[in-house]
């Protein structure tokens, strides 16, 4: 990792690039990341960290490694240097540059095409990326238009982005001359990807990440476009401090969260106020659900930044989960209040009739929020979970096919399926979803339970399958530990009593070490104390026997009979052990 | 329901219906005082261009309309010296258009060719157009769409006449060269129309000439663009009038759009494409492709259809019944996963309820939920025919769950059929152990019940089922499927208690004829269709195709009637009414007689069967079925006529099926040749096919019992011409064994015929003897007449090896079966017949060949001529051997030499089978 300082210097450089080349999602990003760092306290006033003080204690409690990290930064990587290839582009005549001014204050008001035809005849690299990348806008912004234009009968819309082709054959025969810059390569890029050459388009922004790390939206198209581990193996990156941005964004798309998370930990050693950092770590955990940590990141992530949408609707499904009923209506109408035209807000606002029951309104919602965004992954499984509240199955499972079509990684929708067909009481064909969905997050143990439950379901009865779910499912952390009791009375059903014994031992212990209490620890002890008395293994029988004693109801009887019945056994044993028991 | 976003489909103004608007426009000019508008030179040319724009508008649901080119050259097609003043003119009127208020101005001057409301009034002279018309309801409806439009859509419309133009202008000289190929065709067609009053248009007639036209010119390429562009349109009418689509199609036709669907989709294909495909065309596109799919098995192009569907569905997303045409596609190309994936894509969005075949379910209740359980049906379908039987029985019971769950009768009967089919299925190829773990409560049938017994009860059930709720091609199905049970079903009582009827343990050809014709019933009945739910759908056909799998165990030994005439192969099939699925079905029950005949040994029956589905069912039935027919023909040739005849006819199939169903050919191929290497005594040979045949039956796809049963059979017969008796013995035990597990009581009965021929070989007749009459109580029981004469005479070949005193007894024996021989067996069976006949007179003490030589002679002469014909040496030598014993005993020396002579000829040809490697075998 470069020393704070660089990295500050690199990203106060680069914040200027971008925004001179209006790539403003980028310099936003950038700008966090900057201000993100921990600032030197001997140096500033606490007016200027006063920003910083979010750093709550709450925060250390789940990192208390981060100093070391940021303390000790790692020898003898080479990095690319602070940006300067670029500074000779800043000094061009002085008016091209009143043309570019202009051009970029077009920009500024989104008169696109405005801005184009300004820099019609301009023949700077800067003024070129400018123009081109104005003209792509003004074609996606048409797109867009016409997209709710031209909806016509059976989902046709062929509506594209018309610049695209000239944009193309101008980028390709620019980088053929090799006068192009790392912006201009970013564009091209983006203008391949949507045309669908997804190979040349991943080179492409490999070479602009390479001349230019600084630049995220490139970061993020070529993550978008590395969807197996081995494409993103095979990208030859050098070695930046962005690259582990790149890295750790790319391994929480492809489901690996732990590698993820270590590396934003890393990350934040340096970047140690970044709220995106805090955001994408509260991706991964929510992914790992550890739901409590991510209440906790997300609200220091409010109290720091009280106007943010992004990333709000996870913390809304987090408050969903918790049922916090009004925590959730206070998100909402907080960012109803801040945007109410973004699809999370929809999201949200979905969430919290959802938590309300209100489903119709619910669904409403994001079908707003679909509207505003057709491929919002997530609005699509949430507007299934909605349709199977309120019975609607076929559009339930329409819903959620739609999301699994967009993404067919998405092992909630997958499973939702799977949940939608076995409400219809079609449990060998709901298998097939679960195996999906189980293919995807093989260590989520509610899915290895839901497909158990279909194995055991009477129509199949097939157990033994049912079994091998439900051991995987306890090996893989169940929270509710309901595969433990299953597998035992699975085990016991089909006579396995050695196996049964094993596992309702096992669940004892955990009901123990949880203080948990309830019938199954009842029929635990139940099973137990017969068992171990049919194994003659009286002492340890008698234990359970006698906490079995504790509890009201028959079990009570049946222990007391048991005990009985073993004393009355040990008494016909040779007459020398009686009198070590004290009756 | 399903689809959420779902849309109306709308009418909405295209470039393609403003051209249609300014040839409206010519063709009625609102100024205009004379009869005949000024440009155009007679009253024909008039209602030529009518005609064609009556053709146009018919087809406005569009899923892709032509472009400009493309529509100028249709127009050429109306051929006169105006054509290029019309196309001219179109293309000036459609440049013109260059600003929002132009096409304003448009289309309030396009107000202006509607007469009032009172047009009748309007004197006759003036060509007005009638606002209730044809025409004017799509000008009505294009004034309707463009004053609907909002600003942004004007735009839109402007934007697109501009490409649409400018596309027509870089083309245009491409199809300078097209334009005069076809002109002739067409010209005759419509000049028949020419004196028509087209605004009294009566329509139908119109169709049914047009039909008629079509019949005429069925021949036309099918590049030619116009006159199938027309004769679509009309088709494409009478679909959306309710009618059957498939009953449109020529079998030419039929084969073409199979073969060549890249050509077929031209509408879809837009860089070739002319014609209008509505939406209904789509789906009715599909649904002859998901027939052609069923029919061609994996020969059906698998990439070529795969990428016209996908461009299908980037044109219409929501059109869901593509997924289901890529399952098909998938499924018959043996793809799993594929196949899989879109059976579940499809199902989840169009919850089994789209398409325009879809009737909703008369029953009540059960609309608001999707109808899953067609899903598993067609899930179950699917295992089956991977051969996962587990799955498929698990999947079905669940269907039956759901559709009891949901009261869906319909495809509560289909699924029951289902089972069923898989029962008998699973039966025969073994794995009878799936019933015992998860049979469920879904058919209430007790566990202790046999296979077979559970099957018949399904049987039975599904047939009352399906009769009660009328749905009469599962009846006529059910039917075939009773008597493919009973044909090789002993009928025993279902409950082992009460009072025992008095049981008559054989099986019951009646009922098998009775089920049989009441099967074909249905080509009377099947208007009257209950439900058209499933059964126009796309897979009906599909499972009927797997009924007769089973229906393939044609008999291998050669045991059948007299002779076919090769001609049969060139016959074609009237076009019919009759829907694809009906015609399949009665097919089938014809290929079902057909076995029946051969179980039971009526050989010209089972050939007249055979024939009559081969001349009349080809043209419906799936590939493999007609493969499967011309190989039963084939092999009565073999049988009665010698092989020379069976392979010319054996050519001629190959040639028809050359890439279909190659296995089945194949099969064949390898029987044939292995039949004549036996009777040739070319072991070797016939020990290299006997073993290929083997490779065949267990291939990497699953083994085929049916096939694996006859290799084997063929392996023991062989190792019996080699004479090791005691190898054959062992295989054939074991085989005895393998089909006595699988309850395959018909091959059993040929088995044990067969453990007495090689013991009577073997010089063991005591032996054999029990074997004969075993095989005898089996043919019996199981009505195989023709085998049960050739049982008898094996037998009385036995009691004649045992010494001449038996042989009395023997010649009673052979009296006994010969009338089924000469009747029904062939030319084997019938010379063995002759020679044991002789032999048994010639070791008869009390017989004097002095008294009456012919009696011996005579059979003995018919003998070996047809071993002739068959090239089995051994036994013609044997014949000639007899014949000049008998000679040299009467003293007649000359005919004794000759032969002998021959009995030598036949015995070297034995010895050296080599040596005469001849033009029948290269032929092959």
């Amino acid at each position: 990792m470069g020393t704070k300082e660089n990295c500050r210097n690199e990203l106060r450089t680069a914040i200027r690039h971008l925004s001179d080349r209006c790539l403003y999602s980028a310099s936003k990003w950038a700008a966090e990341q900057l201000v993100g760092i921990e600032q030197d306290p001997s140096k500033f006033t606490p007016s200027h960290t006063r920003f910083q003080r979010g750093s709550s204690s709450i925060r250390r409690r789940f990192r208390t490694n981060e100093m070391n990290i940021a303390s000790t930064p790692t020898a003898g990587v080479s990095y690319v240097s602070t940006p300067t290839l670029l500074e000779e582009e800043d000094n061009d005549a002085a008016a091209d540059s009143d043309f570019y001014l202009m051009a970029k204050s077009y920009f500024d008001c989104r008169e696109y095409r405005r801005a184009a035809h300004v820099l019609r005849d301009q023949t700077g690299k800067k003024a070129v990326f400018l123009r081109c990348y104005a003209l792509y806008l003004a074609g996606e912004k048409r797109k867009e238009e016409e997209m709710i234009e031209l909806e016509g009968p059976l989902g046709k819309s062929d509506a594209v982005n018309r610049e695209l082709v000239s944009l193309e054959r101008e980028l390709s025969s620019l980088r053929k001359n090799g006068s192009i810059d790392p912006f201009g390569l970013y564009l091209y890029g983006l203008v391949l990807k949507e045309k669908g050459s997804e190979n040349l388009a991943r080179s492409v922004l490999m070479e602009s990440v390479n001349s230019y790390p600084w630049n995220w939206s490139a970061w993020s198209e070529l993550q978008s476009l590395c969807t197996t581990i081995e494409t993103l193996n095979d990208l030859n990156l050098n070695n930046h401090w962005m690259k582990d941005f790149f890295l750790a964004s790319a391994y929480q798309e492809l489901r690996m969260h732990n590698e993820s998370l270590a590396k934003y930990e890393n990350l934040q050693g340096t970047f140690s106020f970044s709220n995106y950092i805090q955001a994408q770590i509260a991706k991964a955990q929510y992914s790992l659900r550890e739901f409590e940590q991510v209440e906790v990141i997300f609200e220091e992530l409010l109290r720091n930044d009280p106007y943010r949408v992004e990333d709000m609707d996870m913390y809304s499904n987090v408050l969903y989960a918790k049922e916090c009923f009004s925590a959730l209506s206070y998100l909402a109408h907080r960012v109803f209040s801040t945007d109410k035209y973004r699809p999370e807000s929809c999201c949200i606002i979905g969430n919290y009739y959802s938590l309300k029951g209100q489903h119709e309104k619910s669904v409403m919602y994001f079908r707003r929020a679909l509207k505003l965004n057709k491929n919002y992954l997530s609005a699509w499984t949430l507007m299934g979970h909605e349709y199977v509240e309120m019975k609607n199955t076929p559009a339930a499972v329409d819903a959620y096919r739609r999301a699994v079509d967009i993404n067919p990684c998405d092992y909630r929708a997958w499973y939702g399926l799977g949940q939608a067909y076995e409400m219809m009481g079609m449990p060998f064909y709901a298998l097939h979803y679960f195996k999906k969905s189980v293919f995807l997050q093989p260590n989520d143990s509610r899915l290895w339970i839901a497909m158990a439950q279909c194995y055991e379901t009477e129509q199949l009865h097939m157990l033994e399958e049912a079994i091998k779910c439900y051991s995987r499912a306890a090996n893989c952390n169940d929270r509710e530990a309901i595969a433990l009791h299953q597998l035992a009375k699975l085990h016991n059903e089909l006579g396995r009593l050695k196996e049964a014994a094993f596992y309702y031992k096992k669940d004892l212990e955990r009901m123990e070490v949880e203080e948990r209490e309830g019938p199954n620890m009842v029929e635990a002890l139940l099973f137990l104390a017969t068992y171990c008395k049919a194994q003659k293994k009286f002492e340890e029988a008698e234990v359970y026997c006698t906490r079995l004693l504790d509890y009201t109801g028959p079990e009570k009887e049946t222990a007391k009979s048991l005990l009985r019945g073993m004393r009355i056994a040990q008494s016909g044993f040779p007459s020398m052990d009686v009198e070590h028991f004290p009756l | 329901m399903a689809g959420i976003f779902k849309q109306a489909g709308g009418f909405t103004m295209t470039p393609h219906k403003v051209s249609v608007c300014i040839l409206m426009q010519i063709y009625a000019p609102p100024a205009a005082q004379t009869s005949v508008p000024f440009l155009f030179s007679s009253v024909s040319q008039h209602n030529r261009l009518g005609l064609f724009l009556l053709a146009l508008t018919k087809s406005c649901e569009d899923i892709l309309e032509p472009k400009l080119d493309e529509l100028i050259t249709q127009l050429r097609e109306i051929g006169s010296v105006l054509n290029r003043w019309l196309s001219d003119h179109l293309t000036s009127r459609l440049s013109s258009l260059s600003s929002p208020d132009d096409l304003f101005n448009f289309f309030t001057d396009l107000r202006g060719i509607l007469g009032g409301p009172d047009s009748s009034v309007v004197d006759d002279d003036q060509t007005i157009l009638d606002p209730n018309s044809n025409l004017g309801m799509f000008v009505r409806r294009c004034l309707l769409a463009f004053s609907l439009l909002s600003f942004e859509g004007v735009c839109h419309l402007l934007t697109n006449l501009g490409i649409y133009c400018e596309e027509a202008l870089s083309s245009s000289r491409r199809y300078e060269s097209l334009q005069f190929d076809d002109s002739s065709n067409d010209r005759e067609g419509l000049l028949e129309y020419e004196n028509m009053d087209l605004e009294n248009f009566v329509y139908e007639k119109v169709t049914e000439e047009i039909e008629e036209r079509k019949r005429a010119n069925e021949r036309i390429p099918f590049h030619n663009h116009s006159p199938k562009a027309l004769t679509g349109l009309v088709e494409d009418f009478e679909v959306s009038a309710g009618t059957k689509l498939k009953h449109r199609y020529k079998p030419e036709e039929v084969s073409q759009f199979g073969h060549s669907p890249s050509h077929a989709l031209k509408g879809v294909d837009p860089s070739t494409g002319v014609f209008l495909r509505t939406n209904l065309q789509i789906q009715g596109y599909l649904l002859e492709q998901a027939g052609e799919i069923e029919k061609n098995g994996s020969s059906f192009p698998l990439n070529a259809f795969e990428s016209i569907l996908k461009q299908i569905q980037k044109l219409a997303p929501e059109l869901h019944r593509v997924h289901f045409l890529r399952y098909l596609n998938s499924l018959y190309h043996d793809d799993y996963p594929a196949a899989l994936e879109n059976l579940h894509r499809y199902f989840d969005y169009s919850a089994g309820t789209e398409g325009f075949d879809f009737v909703p379910p008369s029953s009540s209740g059960c609309n608001s939920f999707g109808r899953y359980e067609i899903a598993l049906l067609c899930l179950g379908m699917m295992h089956f025919h991977f051969g996962h039987p587990r799955q498929a029985l698990e999947v079905l019971t669940e269907a039956v769950q759901v559709s009891q769950q949901h009261s869906d009768d319909t495809c509560l009967a289909y699924t029951l059929s289902a089972i069923c089919n898989l029962l008998s299925e699973v039966g025969i190829s073994g794995s009878s152990r799936i019933l015992g773990s998860s049979y469920s409560s879904g058919t209430h049938v007790g566990t202790s019940l046999s296979l077979q017994q559970q099957l018949l009860v399904l049987l039975r059930r599904s047939l009352k089922r399906a009769e009660s709720i009328k749905l009469k091609r599962l009846v006529a199905s059910n039917h075939v499927a009773m008597a493919k049970f009973d044909l090789t079903h002993v009928q025993m009582p279902l409950l082992s208690f009460g009072p025992k009827a008095s049981v008559k343990l054989r099986t019951c050809p009646i009922t098998v004829c009775k089920e049989l014709r009441l099967s074909s019933y249905l080509i009377s009945e099947f208007s009257s269709e209950n439900s058209t739910m499933i059964i126009d759908g796309a897979f009906s056909t599909a499972w009927l195709k797997n009924f007769q799998k089973s229906t393939s165990s044609s008999v291998f030994s050669q045991d059948n009637g007299s002779g076919s005439k090769s001609d049969a192969f060139d016959f074609c099939a009237q076009p019919s009414s009759i829907p694809g699925s009906v015609l399949q079905l009665l097919g089938s029950s014809y290929l079902v007689r057909a076995t029946a005949w051969e179980i039971y040994g009526s050989a010209p029956l089972a050939q007249i069967n055979a024939l009559v589905y081969a001349t009349c069912f080809t043209d419906t039935s799936s590939s493999a079925d007609a493969a499967l027919a011309y190989t039963k023909l084939v092999q009565h040739l073999a049988v009665f006529k010698g092989y020379q005849e069976a392979f010319a006819a054996f050519k001629i199939a190959e040639e028809m099926f050359l890439s279909v169903s190659k296995s089945r050919i194949l099969i064949l191929k390898l029987q044939l040749l292995h039949e004549r290497a036996l009777h040739r005594g070319h072991l070797k040979l016939a020990h290299q096919l006997c073993d290929e045949l083997g490779v065949l039956a267990s291939s990497v796809t699953g083994v085929d019992m049916e096939l694996k049963t006859e290799a084997s059979l063929r392996h023991a017969r062989t190792l019996l011409a080699a004479k090791q008796f005691s190898q054959a013995v062992a295989v054939a035990h074991s085989l005895f064994c393998m089909c006595h597990k699988l309850n395959k009581q018909v091959e059993n009965a040929m088995i044990l015929l067969l453990l007495a021929e090689i013991h009577k070989r073997s010089g063991n007749a005591v032996l054999g003897i029990p074997c004969a009459l075993a095989s005898l109580s089996f043919c019996q029981s199981f009505n195989l007449d023709l085998l049960k004469a050739s049982a008898t005479l094996t037998l009385a070949e036995l009691w004649l090896s045992l010494g001449s005193n038996h042989a009395k007894w023997a010649s009673n024996l052979i009296h006994r079966s010969l009338p089924m021989i000469l009747g029904h067996g062939g030319l084997e069976l019938r010379a063995r017949a002759f020679i044991a006949e002789a032999k048994c007179y010639l070791s008869d003490p009390s017989f004097s060949v002095f008294e009456d030589s012919q009696v011996v002679l005579d059979p003995l002469r018919q003998a070996a001529e047809e071993l002739q014909h068959l090239e089995y040496h051994e036994l013609a030598a044997e014949a000639f051997y007899l014949m000049a014993v008998v000679f040299d005993t009467l003293g007649q020396l000359e005919q004794r030499e000759e032969a002998a002579a021959s009995f030598r000829e036949h015995m070297l040809a034995l010895e050296n089978p080599q040596e005469q490697e001849d033009t029948l075998s290269s032929m092959l």
